[in-house]
């Protein structure tokens, strides 16, 4: 039988303050083990928790990127489970009035996958496993998260991957997280079901714990999904439990099952006071918001950019940020957007040097805008441009500083004609096939022209003056 | 009939992870029976516990993002007598 696969996120995201959500410890990522600890953080009894305002802050933008309600009344719950990562046997967290509520991201095929809710919580230490022993660094323990739970409305793996890259680009953009998957800071359960084609009844699901990397999620669901289908086309049911996935069987296997399934006792943390965010707060907080990223792709599209290359772009937020200053005044952004796609991105073959759009400190984005604006003014041509774009990343030099007076000049029409008579002349073979009807001989002639002029004559006003000549003779 | 049964501190001692004997399941359960009715009497006052939530009125306690240097790590760990290669070993249960 055919199957549709039915998905709901749960993504946790480490926010990027400085400090622990309920201590002044540093988050900062790595450090020797349980040395960015204190009291609060790894549960001693007395003590009480302090709640960071920039945690609330970053969680409010988050909601607002993602077209959440902002609750006007927030509180804070304990959930219970004994566990040796959690030192109080309680994780601080948000149980019935999370933060925000009810946004949705929009993917490129125009559905929209909802957002249940966005909620602020305290990150679990990090077991260490050696030799059968289990060792706990609570460096960890204490940083914020926020939690985003979507609703399950994604249909397919691909819908999974760019629901997830979405989160992770705004988050990035909104300069709340770093999203680094590799150092945990972006991770997610994947809640997952499948369901004959055509039927509108849920199936029942598995929640796949702790996906830590794109092509892991993408590897357990489809793992999943093949289970559950074989499970069904056997005559069995699935059965509703939590699964891990095994990276290196490239399975899922059971952690436990829905008898075991934790009963977490929630109730409200009485240490912690009432989070109210005024109407005029979440203003002021969307107002420092920059342009996301799904806005600033239609504005490109909409200059005449392909999709491809606006995409391209506006996944790296200081890419998109050096485009917006090369293009400022200019004739055409598209020409723009091609010299970065076309020639300076393989100048910057690494994501890290693409994500700090690393040739703007050779190539700053005035002197492309320059060059683009001669272009525009008719000063230089295009092939010319494209090798000064070349010496410019080569050089670090300004446009004005490599192009002369006299390459500005261009190259004057009787000039032009002379050169055309002359490649007619030193080329009668080709001359005779144009004339014959093979239209394509004429190309060998324009190159000609181009390199008896270094680039300097307009390619179409060659090819014309070539066609004039040979069809007067 | 207690405000609690034997299946629920069973439950309860299950999810703490402790070990409950059939005679501490006797005296459990009237205990916790005793202190859940005990607590029952707030249900008399009020039908809403909306009413109690909140009751000291407080919002927006926050703290700045200000990072304060963390404790040393023989502070963190003299509790487990100095931890183990900085970590805290986690004791297996027998």
């Amino acid at each position: 039988m055919k199957y549709e696969l039915v998905a709901g996120l749960e993504t946790h995201v480490e926010l990027s303050t400085k400090t622990k959500i309920f201590c002044g410890c540093t988050t900062a990522f790595g450090g020797n083990p349980n040395a960015h600890c204190c009291p609060i953080c790894i549960g001693l009894p007395g003590t009480l928790p302090k709640l960071n305002e920039r945690v609330v802050e970053y969680a409010v933008k988050a909601g607002l990127a993602t077209n959440c309600r902002i609750s006007e009344i927030a509180k804070m719950d304990r959930k219970n489970y004994v566990y040796p990562d959690l030192p109080k046997a309680y994780q601080i967290s948000q149980f019935d009035k999370p933060l925000c509520e009810g946004g949705y991201i929009e993917l490129s095929n125009g559905r929209k996958i909802r957002l249940t809710r966005i909620h602020i919580e305290e990150d679990a230490g990090k077991l260490v496993h050696e030799r059968g022993d289990t060792y706990v660094d609570y460096n960890r323990g204490g940083v914020p998260l926020i939690e985003i739970v979507s609703e399950p409305d994604i249909r397919s793996i691909e819908e999974a991957k760019e629901y997830l890259e979405k989160i992770q680009l705004i988050m990035k953009y909104i300069g709340v997280s770093d999203c680094k998957m590799q150092e945990g800071s972006l991770r997610c359960d994947v809640n997952l079901s499948i369901r004959p084609e055509g039927s509108e009844k849920y199936g029942t699901r598995c929640e796949i714990k702790n996906m830590n990397s794109f092509a892991y999620m993408e590897k357990a669901m489809k793992y999943e999904f093949e289970r559950q289908a074989d499970l069904l086309d056997s005559g069995e049911e699935v059965i509703q439990e939590t699964r891990r996935y095994d990276v290196e069987s490239g399975c899922t296997e059971s952690m436990r099952g829905k008898e075991d399934a934790q009963d977490y006792r929630y109730f409200r943390e009485p240490d912690l006071a009432t989070i109210y965010t005024s109407p005029e707060k979440v203003e002021k907080l969307r107002g420092e918001l920059p342009e996301l990223p799904d806005s600033r792709l239609k504005r490109y599209t909409e200059m005449g950019i392909s999709p491809a290359d606006a995409s391209l772009m506006v996944k790296y937020q200081a890419v998109a940020q050096y485009f917006d200053t090369a293009a400022d005044g200019v004739n055409n952004p598209k020409n723009v957007s091609n010299f970065m796609v076309g020639q300076m991105f393989r100048r910057m073959p690494t994501e890290e040097e693409k994500e700090r759009c690393s040739i703007a400190s050779t190539v700053p984005p005035q002197n492309l805008n320059e060059l683009v604006k001669l272009l525009d003014s008719g000063k230089i041509r295009m092939n010319q441009a494209k090798t000064v774009l070349e010496t410019m990343m080569d050089s670090g030099k300004a446009p004005s500083e490599l192009i002369s007076a006299e390459d500005m000049a261009g190259i004057n029409q009787d000039d032009l004609m002379e050169i055309c008579r002359k490649v007619i002349g030193e080329n009668a073979a080709n001359v005779a096939d144009y004339l014959g009807g093979k239209e394509r001989a004429i190309q060998p002639m324009i190159g000609a022209v181009m390199r008896a002029t270094k680039g300097k004559a307009d390619a179409k006003a060659a090819q014309q003056i070539l066609k004039q000549l040979m069809e007067a003779k | 009939m207690s405000a609690v049964t034997k299946e629920e501190i069973l439950k309860i001692a299950n999810l703490s992870k402790l070990w409950v004997s059939e005679e501490e399941l006797e005296s459990l359960t009237h205990d916790m029976g005793e202190i859940i009715e005990f607590a029952n009497t707030i249900n008399s006052v009020s039908d809403s516990m909306e009413e109690f939530d909140n009751i000291n009125n407080l919002s927006n306690v926050f703290r700045p993002d200000e990072v304060i240097p963390s404790y040393p790590r023989e502070k963190i760990l003299q509790n487990v007598n100095g931890g183990e290669d900085g970590y805290f070993p986690v004791k297996k249960r027998s």
